[in-house]
């Protein structure tokens, strides 16, 4: 039952980026929704060690300038922005 | 009680806690459903409660200019500075997915209960400064 808590930084625009636990590790290349866009991870890093089941992960995103590609790895976290 | 402690054993917050404890804590607990741009805490009011998100997503803004600094999705904890310095809301915290769904938890029956077990208290606690922590980090990245 291992649970990812990711600190997840948006770069190139003014999004505020967020924090959600993820049941997988965050990779680069994956896509991830946040509201109406879609952004890429772009880093990914531990930014604190691990304690028992729970991992602390920063995972760097950009907006992606092409629709998603059908069947790529995405995550939706389901983010509604204003 | 038990979908919602097997809810909490996937919170950071719960992290160390035995399975009685939990049901203590589970006890406690009081799940609200919350619409979309519903006020779940309000910048400047007092605060007698703290909540886990455990559905959807809200964001945490900030008043005069009104700006969105950070979004909290599952296994979140939202309100925790009330517990800690019991000072106003130091920000305005909206729900933005439809429905979301937060446990909230009041100050005075987590107090009472880390009186009576004092084990809680120490875990609990430990884990809302860690989780201050992992927020004061994402605040710096932000900044980079």
């Amino acid at each position: 039952m291992a649970v990812y808590k990711v600190s997840y930084v948006v770069i190139g625009s003014n999004h505020p980026g967020g924090i959600a636990n993820s049941d997988h590790r965050p990779f680069v290349g994956e896509q991830i929704q946040m509201g109406d866009i879609t952004f890429e991870i772009v880093e990914v890093f531990d930014l604190m060690p691990s304690r028992g089941e729970f991992h602390y992960i920063h995972a760097t995103c950009r907006a992606t300038p092409t629709p998603s590609i059908p069947g790529s790895a995405k995550n939706d976290l389901s983010v509604k922005t204003p | 009680m038990i979908d919602l402690k097997e809810i909490l054993k996937k919170v950071e917050l719960f992290d160390g806690l035995t399975d009685a404890e939990l049901d203590e804590m589970a006890k406690i607990c009081q799940e609200k459903r919350i619409h979309r741009r519903e006020v779940i805490a309000k910048q400047g009011e007092p605060g007698n409660n703290f909540f886990i998100v455990t559905e959807g997503f809200v964001e945490v803004l900030l008043e005069e200019p009104r700006r969105v600094v950070v979004n909290l999705g599952p296994g979140q904890l939202i309100g925790e500075m009330a517990v800690v310095d019991q000072g106003p809301r130091s920000a305005t915290v909206e729900a933005v997915t439809e429905p979301t769904v937060v446990q909230a938890i009041s100050r005075t029956d987590f107090e009472a209960l880390c009186e009576r077990n004092t084990h809680i208290g120490y875990v609990v606690v430990r884990n809302i400064a860690a989780d201050l922590s992992f927020k004061l980090r994402h605040r710096h990245l932000s900044e980079r």
